[in-house]
């Protein structure tokens, strides 16, 4: 198997050049603008924080939730990494949009037959050894692509060398880890960072809880309600019987 | 004196109140068609990226699902539980889950975004996904509701031996099909509520719970009779039917007990949940939720406790609805409500969102009304026949 890339966001480096959201609009042959959030055009954008820059885009989470709520499998985690979207399959039901904690499926509401659009980490660029277009942009390595655990330790060493960095990476447990991190100068809660709900258990893992339940409910359920059946036609035939002798009873009277 | 008179010529109206009205909104419905497929998404919906299902699915498809669920809750008690009391019930039972089922299925054909594709879950799986779970289970017991419906239309086909073949197999299969069809039906009527699990930190806490399955199954079943008690009444009222009304009367005492059910369930899940902490907090979602508890479970809870309520047809049919229209409430609050309180959607329907569902439940209401005058669905008034041709089989009539 492959090793898993990531992409390590470090906001104290960025300089709000925006030079990553015109890459990845290149890419992808959307029009080049800015837009202060994320959207079917817009798949990463860089968010002001007072005088922060946070470039925001999909996580690629370890277990996305996403991926998991597709019913048709569209959406995957692929062995690399980045969560794919396989166009062909999906029938625009728009649950993976329901299911993203971060809003990141965005959808072609202007088109008549409109797909849905994320972030897919330059997939394609990837496999032939490619960098993702917005990292490659980067002027100021404030979005380095590489080996998922080399990033990591990347990520340590610059907290461990500049102690101005909050010693903390955002992405190593929220949402069951994720393959983009973040670190910063300045506490994540002061720069719009979701707080995961589910502590650092995958989102799936709630679904699956439901899941998980549906062969026994089948079977228990379905042995009780044959039971019940039996129990009623014994019922039925007993009456019958009964009846029968009572009338054979009178006959012989 | 309408009775007496329905097969007069000169009785008959084109234009009735009703008749105007469901074409309005048929109209309606057509021009919301337009809109959809020739116009596009956002000259038909408020959709957005913050509110991505809408009416459509919350109305449509959960509450489409949900008042649907009287035909395996009637089919079980009287095939498995052997309450052979209901057994006229059946019928209208099946007939009203089988179209209920259909509008679900008509109205994905606007709502998916590529709805030439519906068919992809038969071959594209994802077991992990609840929506996968319900697409299955929702496509199988469609089909056996038209299986269970069939013989309804085969007995009234001209071809003696197709029809004999036909229900003499399809008696034998019965029981099976009314067993899957329960086991089918508690599944997905679970797993709708199951499809917001994975949205926890979507859902405002009033209704988020681990167990939302089993709050929708607990809900969808007396919502469904109450659906079903409906649509006998405005048979008995409106069509050449009778019915024993003594059967809507304890089929609602059921139904009773199990709101009762549901209102205690529902109870110590909000306390489970933490919900609880935000029963009084000072929102809009709280009004939501307060008037979803007094239609679903106070006011009828209350009402039906009451001897003339439960005494009085008309009485009863507003009761009941009552319970739909907290059960509606309580669907669009989990699906609308709850996630516009978390992502700030402030999502409000078009007008063609509400045309086309109603265009749909319009069309399947037409329906009902025709298969209850030519199909055996509820047993039919006597009244003399209308003179017909003298035919071979039935001199007696001429």
């Amino acid at each position: 198997m492959e090793k898993r890339r990531a992409i390590l966001i470090d906001i104290k480096r960025c300089i709000g050049c925006q030079q990553c959201e015109q890459a990845c609009q290149q890419v992808h042959g959307f029009p080049v603008e800015h837009q202060a959030q994320l959207s079917a055009t817009s798949l990463t954008y860089v968010d002001q924080k007072q005088d922060k820059f946070v470039r925001r885009m999909c996580l690629h989470c370890e277990e996305p939730a996403c991926a998991s709520a597709c019913l048709v499998g569209a959406l995957k985690k692929s062995a690399l990494g980045p969560v794919t979207y396989d166009s062909k399959k999906c029938m625009g039901c728009r649950y993976c949009m329901i299911a993203c904690p971060q809003g990141v499926p965005k959808y072609e509401w202007t088109k008549l037959a409109p797909y849905v659009k994320k972030c897919d980490m330059c997939y394609d660029r990837q496999v032939k050894g490619g960098q993702p277009a917005c990292v490659e942009a980067c002027p100021v390595q404030a979005s380095v692509f590489g080996d998922r655990d080399a990033l990591l330790k990347e990520a340590w060493e610059r907290i461990r060398t500049d102690s101005s960095y909050v010693p903390r990476i955002y992405g190593t447990e929220e949402f069951g880890g994720t393959d983009v991190f973040y670190i910063s100068d300045v506490a994540f809660e002061d720069l719009g960072f979701v707080k995961p709900v589910n502590g650092s258990q995958p989102l799936p893992t709630l679904s699956a809880a439901a899941l998980g339940e549906s062969p026994t409910v089948v079977l228990v359920g379905g042995s009780m309600l044959g039971a019940l059946y039996w129990i009623t036609q014994r019922k039925k035939q007993v009456a019958l019987a009964e009846l029968r002798e009572t009338t054979e009873a009178q006959d012989k009277e | 004196m309408r009775r007496a008179m329905t097969n007069e010529k000169s009785e008959f109206r084109i234009f009735t109140f009703w008749r105007v009205v469901s074409t309005a909104i048929l109209l309606a419905g057509t021009y919301g068609l337009y809109l959809r497929f020739v116009r596009g998404w956002q000259a038909s919906t408020n959709l957005t990226d913050l509110q991505p299902w809408g009416l459509w699915v919350g109305f449509g498809t959960l509450c489409g699902v949900g008042l649907s669920a009287g035909g395996f809750a009637i089919a079980a008690a009287v095939y498995l539980l052997g309450m052979e009391r209901y057994h006229p019930l059946v019928r209208p039972a099946v007939l009203l889950s089988f179209l209920g089922y259909s509008t679900v299925c008509i109205g994905m054909l606007y709502e998916l975004g590529l709805p030439w594709r519906i068919w992809h879950p038969i071959i594209y799986w994802n077991g992990h996904s609840v929506l996968f779970d319900v697409s299955l289970c929702v496509m199988c017991y469609t089909s056996v509701l038209l299986l269970e419906f069939a013989p309804y239309a085969v007995e009234k086909l001209p071809m003696p031996r197709f029809r004999a073949w036909f229900l003499h197999w399809h008696h034998r299969m019965l029981i099976a099909l009314v067993l899957a069809g329960v086991l089918l039906s508690s599944m997905h009527q679970s797993y709708l509520g199951g499809l917001f699990l994975i949205a926890k930190g979507k859902v405002y806490p009033l209704w988020y719970s681990p167990y939302l399955t089993t709050m929708f199954y607990l809900s969808a079943i007396p919502a469904g009779i109450a659906m079903l008690i409906i649509v006998l009444y405005l048979c008995v009222r409106s069509l050449n039917v009778k019915l024993e009304y003594s059967l809507l009367e304890d089929m609602s005492r059921v139904m009773g007990m199990l709101l009762g059910v549901y209102a205690i369930f529902r109870l110590l899940d909000l306390m489970k949940s933490g919900g609880i902490q935000y029963l009084f907090v000072r929102r809009t979602e709280t009004a939501y939720f307060w008037l979803e508890i007094a239609l679903l479970v106070i006011v009828p809870l209350f009402l039906l406790s009451q001897a003339r309520v439960r005494h009085n047809p008309q009485m009863l049919y507003w009761t009941c609805a009552v319970v739909v229209m907290g059960f509606m409430a309580n669907r669009l609050n989990v699906s609308i409500t709850a996630i516009d309180a978390m992502t700030g959607a402030k999502y409000v329907p078009k007008w063609p969102e509400f045309a086309l569902t109603g265009a749909v439940l319009t069309g399947a209401a037409i329906v009902f009304r025709l298969a209850v005058i030519y199909l055996d669905i509820l047993p039919k008034k006597e009244e003399t026949k209308p003179l017909r041709w003298v035919t071979v089989n039935s001199p007696a009539e001429a």
